[in-house]
């Protein structure tokens, strides 16, 4: 505290940049330490960093095979971004209520799972079943959400608690359906969802390449600017963080915050329901039983990265899921097994939770700089200096 | 030898902050066996000066001597060493240990069952500290739970917690902010016999009338800067008042008689449950009329802040009614209150008044963010917010450093407040009330508020303050009700009471029957 140089403020402190500083800040600490793993098993960690990028499309990889092409890599990369980016943009709602939803596969779940056995598993055209299939994950996400959010609200359950659990009910009760009911005995997954109904095409022509076409991500971009701007200009968006900021001085001011607390929980499980669509009916097009996917709870990390922003967002789940697609192709290339690949994206998410804390370092210094010291002082509690 | 006669000297201290000097070029000495007084508004710098003391902050230029040797502080453990201790404004106390656990923490007396398993002495222990309490006359039970004792007790625990600690030099910030009339009495007392004891007691203070009554010398900051030192005897209250603002302050002048319009406010045998089901509030009843300033006198606790709480719509009733301007609100929710015209100044400015963590012009708009011109079909105009707290912060004078934009959190508690009361009246509600509108403001800010309460009531409105500082009350009130266990025992104008006979009810001593509702 005492004679901490000051570079540390001047870099993360000027409040303006923090919040684009701070996550790349994140990033290459990250990076350094994935280096010095790399390092550490005598790999060279640029070109594992470049064959990461080459997997997911982002550089042209030495050669391709029949049909394939960069492009290929960076559509299915895509495809795998999009659930991503809808989980995410549900947890950041969640955060800014100041409620923490770790529900979102479950939610995911249900909302592929709902959306598979009624419009999956039906003869419905495409134009008709792929908004369908919006509509419902939408709905059952937003269902499950408004579960959490009343069981918070009525009986003052914690919505970490009811979700976990519900989570768990979620994942036995369906994975039970599936195996008595849509199980293919082949591939030990649920029935493939029709082709129409999925909101993912696959092979489609491009030239002479083929590959996917992510219809929806484009859908998750735009999503994300409303919910900027839904957070950042609209009443409801004040009493969301007014109530997450500060729940007795929303109550002060007149809000309600029970009902923004099922509202927001609500509007955050039905952007789950979509990551769930488009994971399950997009990405796959079946639905493994008694699991739950990562993607949700990387979304959690995800949504940290990007700082709470709903645009942030767009971009830590891009670098996310790079990583992800891309781990297969480094393991291959520079011969670390996938598992290492695992702990690198690991790190990365490790050090995106730490924003915060870089944030609140760069305030203390920042704090002391301002000219307030009688209130920098009221946080001086020398303990760290003990 | 000259120098034994000095237990601390701090000779040219200067610390800096990046773009502020908090400290410059003080020079202090303070003598064994006297109670010192560090005086000066908020951000003057004695707190930095006293942390610097303690350890937390080194000194960028200067040097400490401490009884006779110049050192180096460098943590608060190493000032500890040096019989240095701290109590702190707000406590440090382990909410579910006893007394007697709190304080040997870190330290605690161990002895060996059968020569062999060490475990904490805790008997040995609740004597010492039953003793060193005798001692002194700080009357605290070793074996009480903290979170199970109040506020003045939990004080006396932390200036024990110093003295098993064998803490010679006793620095106090702030200490009387958060006690009750009586409780400062028995403090000032305890401090006293602290004196006598033969310790060295360095006292933060921006309250006159305490520093008169037990300091020996007073040292008074400005701006950073050592501006005064007085020997406490030889000087008024009114010399100090003027050195510590840096001009002379005229005392405050008594508010002009006013005609009462009609009732605003009707409260009827209102009654309130805390958590427990155990009635705070029983059969209450007053009104308060336009242009009268209607205040509630009484110790912490005695059910005042449920009264406020009640008619606000932040706690709920348990029978009883309440109407405001002829309408009933008795189950009105806090929003149709706020449009029936009521403001509150809440008795918590940090954790209900504001929202910490948003920008100023944000909290400035939390009472009508939700009403044209802000409010367009439920997307904020964010211009109006931003214009609207340029005119707010310019006519009440609220010192922001980034303007509207700027993080209400990094704001000095002074200022908070003035942005609260800023936004309450204007809401031109015809009912406002203050909840401690002056808690651990210094004197400038405290007649700033003082006199838009004052203005306030001169445009006809009714006002409803509670405090706890009886002077405030002394100072405002038209009509005064004294709560006392949850009834209001005495209602009656301020011409109509002295002082000690608000006090007496104050403490439950009064004639209940003189009630005039």
């Amino acid at each position: 505290m005492k004679k901490r140089p000051h570079i540390f403020t001047r870099l993360l402190g000027d409040s303006k940049l923090q919040p684009f500083v701070i996550p790349v800040f994140s990033v290459v600490c990250s990076l350094a330490a994935a280096s010095i793993v790399l390092l550490i098993i005598g790999r060279n960690p640029l070109i594992a960093f470049r064959s990461i990028l080459q997997g997911a499309g982002l550089l042209p990889r030495g050669s391709y095979s029949a049909g394939k092409g960069m492009l290929t890599d960076l559509l299915n990369t895509l495809s795998a971004l999009t659930p991503m980016i809808f989980a995410a943009l549900g947890v950041t709602v969640a955060f800014k209520a100041g409620l923490f939803n770790i529900g979102v596969s479950g939610q995911m779940l249900f909302a592929g799972y709902i959306a598979s056995v009624t419009i999956g598993y039906s003869d419905l055209p495409a134009y008709a079943a792929r908004p369908l299939v919006l509509l419902i994950g939408f709905a059952c996400g937003a269902l499950i959400g408004a579960l959490i959010g009343l069981l918070k609200h009525r009986f003052n359950i914690n919505e970490v608690v009811s979700s976990i659990m519900i989570n768990y009910i979620l994942q036995y009760v369906i994975g039970f359906f599936i195996l008595t009911r849509h199980i293919d005995p082949v591939s030990r997954q649920s029935v493939a969802v029709s082709a129409a109904a999925r909101l993912v095409p696959q092979s489609v022509h491009y030239g002479t390449l083929k590959g996917d076409l992510p219809l929806c991500i484009l859908l998750a971009i735009i999503v994300a600017f409303i919910l900027r701007f839904v957070i950042n200009r609209t009443r409801y968006g004040f009493d969301l963080l007014a109530v997450g900021a500060n729940p007795k001085a929303a109550r002060y001011a007149g809000i309600r915050v029970g009902s923004t607390v099922v509202t927001s929980m609500t509007l955050s499980g039905a952007l789950a329901g979509l990551a769930g669509v488009t994971h399950y009916l997009g990405y796959y097009n079946s639905i493994q039983p008694k699991s739950l996917t990562s993607v949700g709870f990387d979304s959690i990390a995800v949504s940290l990265l990007g700082n709470g922003n709903p645009v942030g967002v767009l971009f830590s789940s891009l670098l996310v899921t790079v990583i992800d697609k891309g781990s297969t192709y480094m393991s291959s290339m520079v011969k670390v097994e996938r598992e290492i690949a695992a702990v690198i994206t690991g790190l990365i998410l490790l050090f995106s939770a730490c924003g915060a804390y870089f944030k609140y370092l760069a305030e203390r210094n920042q704090l002391a700089a301002t000219g307030e010291p009688a209130n920098s002082e009221k946080k001086d509690d020398g303990e760290g200096d003990a | 030898m000259a120098e034994q006669e000095y237990i601390a000297e701090m000779r040219h201290i200067t610390k800096r902050f990046p773009g502020v000097v908090a400290n410059n070029d003080i020079s202090l000495s303070i003598r064994k066996g006297e109670i010192f007084a560090l005086l000066g508004e908020n951000g003057a710098g004695k707190s930095t000066l006293m942390s610097i003391l303690f350890g937390l902050y080194e000194p960028d230029e200067g040097e400490l001597i401490i009884r006779g040797k110049p050192v180096r502080i460098s943590s608060p453990s190493h000032a500890a060493k040096l019989s240095i201790g701290m109590v702190h404004q707000h406590f440090r106390l382990v909410e579910n240990f006893t007394v007697t656990e709190n304080i040997v923490l870190g330290l605690e007396p161990t002895r060996r069952l059968l020569g062999l398993l060490p475990y904490v002495d805790l008997k040995t222990a609740n004597r010492e500290i039953a003793e060193l309490s005798r001692r002194y006359g700080l009357e605290v039970e070793p074996t009480a739970v903290i979170e199970e004792i109040g506020v003045s007790m939990r004080q006396r625990v932390e200036i024990l917690k110093m003295l098993y600690r064998g803490a010679e030099i006793l620095i106090f910030d702030e200490p009387t902010a958060m006690l009750a009339p009586q409780e400062i009495e028995y403090l000032l007392k305890i401090l006293l016999s602290l004196r006598e004891g033969g310790k060295t007691i360095i006292l933060i203070s921006h309250k006159l009338a305490e520093i008169k009554q037990v300091a020996d010398r007073c040292a008074i900051l400005n701006r950073g800067k050592l501006v005064g030192l007085f020997d406490v005897a030889d000087t008024s209250t009114q010399q100090m008042a003027s050195v510590m603002v840096g001009r002379e302050l005229a005392p405050e002048e008594p508010p002009p008689p006013m005609e009462f319009g009609a009732e605003v406010l009707r409260v009827d045998k209102l009654n309130v449950l805390n958590i427990d089901k155990f009635p705070v509030v029983k059969d209450v009843s007053f009104g308060v009329r336009a242009g009268e300033i209607f205040a509630i006198a009484g110790v912490d606790g005695n059910g005042q802040v449920e009264v406020a709480d009640a008619i606000a719509g932040l706690a709920k009733l348990h029978s009883g009614t309440i109407t405001l301007a002829g309408t009933d609100i008795t189950g009105a929710s806090i929003r149709e209150r706020t449009e029936l015209g009521l403001a509150f100044v809440p008795e918590d400015r940090q954790s209900t008044g504001l929202v910490l963590d948003f920008a100023l012009d944000r909290n400035l708009a939390l009472r009508r963010y939700y009403k044209l011109p802000i409010n367009v079909r439920g997307v904020l105009n964010n211009r109006a917010i931003s214009d609207d707290a340029v005119g707010l912060i310019e006519q009440y004078d609220i010192r922001a450093g980034r303007g509207g934009a700027t993080q209400v959190r990094s704001m000095s508690g002074g200022n908070q407040q003035k942005a609260i009361v800023a936004r309450e009246i204007e809401t031109g509600a015809g009912l406002m009330i203050f909840v401690q509108p002056t808690r651990g403001l210094d004197i400038g800010a405290t007649r700033a508020i003082h006199r838009h309460i004052l203005d306030q009531r001169a445009l006809g409105k009714a006002i409803l303050l509670i405090s706890l500082e009886l002077d405030e009350v002394m100072a405002l009130a038209d009509t005064v009700g004294v709560m006392y266990g949850g009834e209001m025992t005495r209602i009656a104008p301020l011409s109509d009471l002295s002082y000690d006979e608000i006090g007496a009810y104050m403490m439950g001593v009064g004639n209940s029957a003189e009630v005039t509702e």
